[in-house]
């Protein structure tokens, strides 16, 4: 007896059989609906979240993809990993003087954001379009919003997706320097008490700088699909306001700079630094402006509030 | 050549394209008027080092010059061109000509009305011709390093952004010796050349033109080479 | 476009042990073949290699072995041998914000042609695109864009022209079309190749046939000749006759037959022996009595020929 597939018309209840008798049966090969248990929005959700997470990273493409995102990390995390091992090796020579050489060395909480913000701001102009303008132009916003994610599901997963890759490419750097301290200092439980206190404060500049980057950066490639453009655009709204804000606080009043300075995400960010760290700001139009530090933590907050809220409603309102 | 030159031209200049070009060129003239109508001090210089030479010209320059090449190798359209009997030499220096062309069409002006209506510390003419020559032979360097970069990778315009702010911005900085490796440098070398006071060591006149003619041939053997050996990209 | 071409010196194109790999993946494997004037087509499933082996015999790719040789020179890295031949690519896609005149007009500047806005104008209207002429080509419908890549292949007149699956999108009428002009100008002594997964165009189309499967040449001619070649698949014959079952069981008795079914109003016929088969045949007949009506061999079309051939 053969055993004969039916071509498939209608689909089928699930059922493997379609005709039996007492000498053999046909089985029905063709399209079975799948009946078992859906998992909901909340799984959409998080699989949508995850996976913004693995393509800022370039998990799951090819080599070439992660070639960026990866060698941009490694930069940023260098200064730290370089920190750790001198102070190691001084503190292995010096101990008998009981100096930290951590404090006189450049490279300490409050001064790396000066040295690996460009860098941050490289990453988002890189992985941005990719995660926002792919799904763009090749048209599978429809695969999207025709499931039980929701338009601001999508969006809000892919925003947070990218500021919490950032978050760790951020954070990274700090952390290391706070292990690494802990650890060269002459009694580590000593040391984590002097450096405990330095934690709060990373986190939070952590934060906003991921949070503010990252939304921009979204907000950005959401309206502009195509890779090139999407970069450009991205990298010329990060490193032009600072140079502007300079120039018109240096050649006019200081009046109309310390309104432009909060337009300035780069400068904001730097604000933010200084007042978190009570420290010198390194731009020098933030350290003339004599803004308060809360101006800039307000203009960072909101910074980043609005250009989520605006990249939902780039989503909610586009054409599929 | 003409007809490469044209329907290059054509495909730079669509109508987003444009309106960043613009944007970015006219960024300058727009800070300049806000500083003399706010009654600021006349600094046409500091406007031009940082904010032109610095950062519009060599974004310009790799907007320009990523896409001379580059957007047409990403979309398809590449192959018509090189389907035809014609020398890469040339088809590469079309393209850098019209990309270095643009990119000076686009910065120049911009230098010299800036340095027109802001006026300058010192001499205003001194500033506008030495910053506009400088500018004319910089912007054309990085539109050819840019032309050639996007012959050989498609993430050109990535690569070039982290050269502009990695390298020259912070690097070159730092290491003295490699002073020389920077366009952006060279570029102030030139113009210190006519007397234009730029911040910290220029590199001399001699330097500073030997790199950006370096720069120039190079880039245009470098795209020559490469788009003898161009292949399609895809599998089947 | 009719008229007949410049003989060329040497064979127009010659494909020798040519592969073609992209780390792991053989997209080309050891393909050799040559072309001469007429048209030849490249028939293969989706995924068998045909752009890639067009391309390398564009110049567009470098081959990783062996060579490709377009009128005795190598296609790699030599633009003069543009001048004679035409390429019709199937994805990339054309500037889309030129006319399709505009864009034959490039073509043909680019070609270095005499009289480019002449030869423009012919060509557009060769491929019958005169009235969309002035319409970017960002505005045309698929065929229409197919037209206008060939007109921009044509103005220059090549000896060699390669068709990357030219007739997707294309409507009935235009594909005749089409296929008329590819017709006339292979008559006048052109070489032309056309790649395509559709069995109909080939067989329509081509006077001879190159059948690529997994980056191998899996045959190479005619269509015909190549059944007969298989010796080791059965031909079927329909035959209809006055009586089925006598004609059926006299023909078992013969040795070059070796299956013979009844079907509702005909004998189908299994035989391993072209030739002898339809020698025997007439005698079988006679001596039984039987008069027949009909003869067809059934599987004598391309599309038994290649699914044969990619079942092996």
């Amino acid at each position: 007896m053969t055993v004969v597939p039916t071509p498939p018309t209608a689909p089928t209840s699930g059922g493997a059989t379609s005709a039996s008798g007492p000498g053999g049966s046909i089985f029905d090969l063709g399209y079975q609906a799948y009946q078992g248990p859906r998992l909901g929005r909340r799984s959409a959700v998080q699989a949508l979240f995850t996976q913004t997470i693995r393509a800022c990273f370039g998990i799951g493409r090819g080599g070439r993809a992660k070639l960026a995102p990866f060698i941009l990390a490694a930069l940023a995390v260098l200064p730290a990993v370089l920190a750790v091992g001198f102070a190691a090796l001084a503190a292995q020579a010096g101990r008998a003087t009981g100096s930290t050489l951590g404090d006189a060395s450049p490279i300490r909480y409050e001064t790396y954001h000066g040295l690996v913000g460009i860098l941050i701001m490289l990453f988002c102009a890189a992985q941005a379009p990719e995660l926002f303008g792919r799904d763009q132009r090749y048209g599978v916003l429809p695969l999207y919003f025709s499931r039980v994610l929701t338009r601001s599901d999508y969006a809000l997963a892919k925003v947070f997706g990218l500021i919490l890759a950032l978050l760790a490419v951020d954070l990274a750097p700090y952390i290391i320097l706070f292990v690494g301290r802990v650890f060269v200092a002459a009694d580590p439980a000593t040391g984590l008490a002097d450096e405990i206190g330095a934690v709060p404060r990373f986190m939070l500049q952590g934060v906003l700088v991921a949070g503010l980057l990252g939304g921009l950066a979204g907000l950005i490639a959401a309206w502009t699909p195509r890779r090139a453009y999407a970069t450009a655009t991205i990298i010329a709204v990060f490193i032009i306001p600072p140079i502007i804000v300079g120039l018109i606080g240096s050649l006019t009043n200081q009046d109309l700079a310390r309104v432009l300075v909060l337009f300035s995400p780069g400068d904001v960010l730097d604000g933010t630094n200084a007042a978190i760290f009570g420290s010198i700001p390194d731009s020098p139009i933030v350290a003339s402006v004599g803004l308060a530090g809360w101006a800039y933590l307000a203009a960072a907050i909101v910074g980043l509030v609005a250009s989520i809220a605006l990249t939902v409603r780039r989503y909610l309102r586009i054409a599929p | 050549m003409m007809p490469l030159v044209d329907v290059t031209l054509r495909g730079l200049l669509g109508r987003r394209r444009s309106i960043l070009l613009v944007l970015l060129a006219g960024l300058p003239v727009f800070i300049a008027l806000l500083v003399r109508l706010s009654g600021g001090r006349p600094d046409a210089d500091r406007v031009l080092d940082t904010l032109v030479v610095r950062t519009v010209m060599p974004l310009v320059a790799l907007i320009v010059g990523t896409a001379a090449i580059g957007s047409e190798i990403d979309d398809g359209t590449a192959v018509y061109l090189m389907i035809k009997p014609i020398p890469r030499w040339r088809i590469a220096s079309s393209k850098i000509v019209v990309a270095a062309g643009l990119t000076a069409v686009l910065i120049v002006p911009a230098v010299i009305i800036t340095g027109a209506v802001l006026g300058s510390r010192t001499d205003t003419m001194t500033t506008i011709v030495g910053f506009s020559v400088a500018c004319f032979v910089g912007g054309s360097a990085y539109a050819a390093a840019f032309v050639a970069l996007s012959a050989f990778t498609t993430r050109a315009l990535l690569l070039g952004l982290a050269y502009v702010l990695i390298w020259e911005g912070v690097l070159s900085g730092l290491l003295e010796g490699t002073k020389f490796l920077s366009i952006r440098q060279a570029t102030l070398g030139l113009a210190a050349a006519f007397g234009i006071d730029t911040p910290g060591d220029a590199l001399s006149r001699t330097v500073s033109v030997v790199v950006l003619v370096v720069v120039l041939v190079g880039a245009a053997l470098l795209t020559s080479w490469k788009l003898a050996r161009f292949e399609i990209r895809g599998g089947d | 476009m009719t008229e007949p071409a410049q003989p060329p010196a040497t064979a127009a194109l010659e494909v020798d042990h040519v592969s073609r790999w992209y780390g792991n993946v053989v997209a080309v494997n050891d393909i050799s073949f040559g072309l001469g004037p007429g048209v030849t087509g490249l028939l293969g499933p989706n995924g068998a290699g045909k752009s890639t082996l067009l391309h390398l015999m564009a110049g567009l790719l470098a081959p990783s072995a062996g060579r490709v040789l377009v009128e005795g020179a190598s296609a790699w890295r030599r633009p003069e041998m543009y001048r004679h031949v035409g390429l019709v690519p199937e994805r990339e896609a054309v500037h889309g914000f030129l006319t399709g005149l505009e864009f034959a007009r490039l073509n043909a500047r680019l070609q270095g042609v005499a009289d480019p806005d002449g030869a423009a104008a012919r060509a557009i209207d060769t491929v019958d695109l005169t009235e969309a002429a002035n319409r970017p080509i960002g505005t045309y419908s698929k065929g229409m864009r197919q037209r206008a890549k060939l007109a921009g292949a044509l103005v220059h007149e090549p000896r060699i022209l390669l068709l990357d699956e030219p007739f997707n999108g294309m409507d009935p009428r235009q594909r005749l079309h089409m296929m008329t002009l590819l017709r006339s100008m292979a008559a006048a002594g052109r070489t032309i190749l056309f790649s395509s997964h559709i069995l109909e165009e080939v067989e329509r189309l081509a006077d001879s046939v190159l059948v690529v499967y997994a980056g191998r040449l899996a045959a190479a001619g005619d269509f015909r000749s190549i059944r007969r070649l298989m010796t080791d698949r059965p031909h079927t014959f329909t035959v209809r006759s006055s009586d089925d079952r006598r004609l059926a069981a006299s023909l078992m008795a013969d040795a070059s037959v070796f299956g013979a079914e009844l079907v509702s109003g005909h004998v189908a016929i299994r035989t391993a022996e072209y030739d002898a088969f339809t020698r025997a045949l007439p005698q079988v007949a006679r001596t039984a009595g039987v008069t027949l009506f009909e003869v067809r061999p059934t599987d004598d079309s391309l599309e038994s020929v290649f699914s044969y051939l990619v079942r092996r």
